[in-house]
């Protein structure tokens, strides 16, 4: 059975949990407490992840660390539509990785603003955090618009949602516990709501569901 | 700036209130959350709930009402009145609870607000059609980009001066226009809102739409650098409650209760007694109601009705009733057949609600006898919108039938419409439906009065608890007996009042100048109940269950009497 290793307030372990929820994956979770008890810096943690970090899946004899790399491996593997990372699809895994790294510049940048005010990291230069996560929701809400004029609802020129969707939406909903405000990015905001609404999407604390879409509603 | 609050200023694209979307949106430091209900009235609010001051744009959009997301509390489309409190199900919100509301137009593509607005949106000309450009928000003032347009303006393009206050015009050679608006969010962050003079749409509206985004953000990035002072951030003053809802009204005023100008703007004949009428408000917003409201109807022969709304929740753009025409009756539905109109004016009272909906029940069941459905089928459409358990069962005659079928087919599948039952069977079908009893669920009857009274025995006699059944009565057949003298006292106001043979206990206030709310004053509404704190009461309403009666504790002053030489009542 696959297992995560998992941390409840850890925006990359949300983006794991929502592909596990997608998929329809059931797997066991092992809590390691991030704060304040440092779990994941522990020796025994070293042992499944020498670089102290999480999320981690195991999967029979495989272990798989960083979100973005577990995003692909449970994709490639367990969507059997290949919707979510379209394994055949050369351009499309372009633009895939492109917003992959794009979200790790998110978790550099929003998340770290959010670590210093919610979790007291000291060592975090805010207010550079909170003005690169502006340029990158900047950089977000213009592809963003362009593409719904194109008729795209997603990150990528794709009818279906794919990982790059799951990787950026942990740390740009929740951008404002580390100050930074979503007012002036609205396709980033309608974008929001269409991602709450992929069915079997899950929450989080500090992550609200949105309403039923129109064609639920009925 | 000066703040100018007089003048309008786009807040938002048409394109950002996609479906059930709650857009934040601030201007001059105040925030909004504006959302689109179903029925396409754009609202715009103050963006904070009024219980905890959440942000009412992370709540959710309903359709007909926005819930906050932290408590859920319900506001209503259009009034923003509060329709529910979930910590408090058993009771309707006092009206009073209502946020704060702000102008809204749409136009030229972009919703607008004003604060005092001095007239409308202002006419630009040459733009009879037209394509949104994207909105680009910019760190920089009002001022700022005002004198950019102005002295800089964009390449190739010819500044237009415009007759208009709100806009910076620029014309290309081939005649087409661009129009510019800034909208002032903060006193260093505004948003540049542009649209272009023609409608175009595929590809070549995308060329357009690039074009024009890579020229303002162009603006946008020469301005941010810039080296311009920071001004402190303008804080608004978010108002309390108005000063008509926070202060007490004006005593005495005998039209107060039909305060309410309404238009008939629909009236038709539903079934072959029955008819519907819709009521629109001349200018003032209707007030907010809760289901199972009633509304006092002055005729124009001056008889007064009350009619129940049989509206949706967060429908407040008009009033619906439903009217039987009694061809024995006492000549309002009559007066309403004949005498009313389509573009008639009549006054109405605000909504009183004495057969409140209790949403703490696990399952409600609903028992509808002909024209009695229209309280109840308000409360089931509230329901439904929440999800919330319920079933209902109409008992009509087929003449009646077709009056609301298209309604309670939109109830979904817990409908049960029963035609043409004799008396025995209906009271067989109504054991059936009373048969299994439980604390938790409550029923709802309303029809006439023999249907309530046999319910509500059927219901005691299967072991429902008597205050989970719940009826309004339409009228009250008891006689009146009025033939006793009796003092009352009025323990909170120090006067002693004699009530002589032939006056009700509610003239007798009134005519001292004591104003109590009532309605139908026959004993049926419940409207005029009043706590009595000493004295034996002589019941002749048919509003209070027979419990509450025996207690002794509240009066119903149109009708009710002493049985003692006094009452002391809580007023």
């Amino acid at each position: 059975m696959l297992k995560l290793y998992d941390y409840e307030l850890s925006g990359n372990c949300y983006k794991v949990r929502l592909m596990l929820a997608f998929l329809g994956l059931t797997y066991k979770q092992i809590l390691i407490e991030f704060y304040p008890s440092k779990q994941h810096k522990s020796q025994e943690f070293f042992k499944i992840n020498p670089l102290g970090q999480l999320p981690v899946i195991s999967d029979q004899d495989i272990l798989v660390r960083d979100a973005q790399a577990i995003l692909i491996y449970l994709a490639a593997k367990y969507d059997r539509q290949k919707r979510w990372y379209p394994t055949r699809n050369p351009a499309m895994i372009a633009q895939i990785s492109e917003w992959l790294f794009f979200a790790n510049d998110l978790t550099s940048t929003s998340s770290a603003a959010r670590l210093h005010d919610g979790f007291f990291y000291t060592d975090i230069r805010i207010e550079e955090c909170r003005k690169r996560a502006h340029e990158l929701f900047r950089v977000l809400d213009e592809h963003l618009y362009f593409n719904e004029q194109q008729g795209y609802s997603w990150i990528c020129h794709s009818k279906n949602p794919t990982i790059a969707d799951i990787a950026c939406f942990p740390y740009i909903i929740l951008s404002e516990e580390g100050g930074i405000s979503r007012i002036n990015y609205p396709a980033i905001r309608r974008w929001c709501d269409r991602f709450k609404r992929i069915p079997h999407f899950t929450v989080m604390p500090g992550v609200f569901p949105a309403g039923p879409d129109k064609t639920l509603d009925k | 700036m000066d703040i100018e609050f007089s003048k309008w200023f786009p807040v938002a694209s048409t394109s950002d209130l996609p479906y059930r979307h709650i857009f934040q949106a601030q201007l001059l430091g105040r925030e909004y959350a504006i959302w689109r209900a179903d029925d396409g009235h754009v609202n715009i609010w103050e963006n904070r709930c009024l219980h905890r001051g959440v942000r009412l744009s992370i709540g959710i959009n309903e359709g007909s009402e926005l819930k906050c997301q932290y408590h859920g509390w319900r506001y209503a489309n259009r009034t923003a009145g509060c329709t529910y409190i979930p910590a408090h199900p058993a009771d309707a919100p006092a009206r009073t609870i209502c946020n704060n509301t702000y102008q809204s137009q749409e136009k030229y593509g972009m919703i607008w607000t004003c604060e005092t607005p001095d007239g409308t949106v202002p006419e630009i000309e040459g733009f009879g059609s037209y394509t949104v450009l994207r909105p680009i928000p910019i760190n920089s003032s009002y001022k700022t980009i005002e004198n950019f347009l102005t002295n800089v303006g964009i390449p190739k393009h010819q500044f237009v001066k415009s007759k208009s206050t709100v806009a910076w015009q620029f014309k290309l050679e081939s005649g087409t226009q661009i129009s510019f608006f800034i909208q002032p969010q903060n006193n260093n962050i505004s948003i540049l809102r542009g649209i272009y003079s023609l409608h175009i749409e595929g590809a070549e509206k995308i060329k357009i739409l690039k074009h024009y985004n890579s020229i303002m953000v162009e603006i946008r990035d020469k301005l941010e650098k810039q080296d311009s002072p920071q001004l402190p951030d303008l804080e608004p003053k978010i108002s309390q409650v108005s000063d008509q809802l926070s202060k007490i009204p004006v005593y005495g005023n005998q039209n107060q209760r039909f305060h309410l100008r309404v238009t008939v703007t629909e009236k038709v004949r539903i079934s072959d007694n029955i008819i519907k009428l819709k009521l629109k408000s001349i200018k003032e917003q209707l007030p907010t109601f809760h289901a199972g409201a009633h509304i006092d109807i002055q005729l124009q022969n001056g008889l007064i009705r009350q009619y129940s709304l049989t509206n949706g929740p967060g429908e407040t753009d008009h009033y619906c009733i439903a009217v039987k025409i009694e061809k024995n009756g006492g000549g309002g539905s009559k007066t309403i057949g004949e005498n009313i109109a389509i573009g008639d004016v009549i006054a109405i009272s605000s909504p009183h609600n004495s057969f409140p909906l209790l949403r703490n029940s696990k399952h409600t069941i609903f028992v509808a006898g002909g024209i009695g459905i229209t309280p109840l089928l308000s409360m089931a459409k509230a329901l439904h919108s929440m999800k919330l358990s319920f079933e209902f069962h109409y008992f009509t005659q087929s003449q009646d039938l077709s009056a609301f079928q298209n309604e309670i087919y939109k109830l979904g599948k817990n409908t049960n419409t029963y035609i043409d039952l004799t008396i025995d069977q209906t009271l067989s079908k109504i054991e059936k439906i009373l048969e299994t009893p439980s604390p938790l669920n409550k029923v709802y009857v309303c029809g006439p009065g023999e249907m309530i009274e046999n319910t509500i025995k059927i219901g005691n006699d299967s072991g429902w608890n008597e205050s989970n059944l719940r009826y309004e009565y339409f009228k009250n057949n008891n006689k009146i007996d009025n033939d006793s003298t009796f003092q009352i006292e009025l323990a909170r106001s120090a006067i002693s009042l004699n009530v002589p043979s032939g006056k009700s206990i509610l003239e007798v206030l009134t005519e001292n100048g004591i104003k109590l709310e009532s309605s139908c004053e026959q004993g049926a509404c419940g409207t005029c109940k009043v706590s009595v704190l000493e004295g034996d009461i002589n019941h002749q309403d048919v509003y209070l269950n027979s419990s509450e009666k025996r207690k002794g504790k509240v009066i119903l002053t149109c009708v009710s009497r002493a049985k003692s030489d006094r009452l002391i009542l809580d007023i």
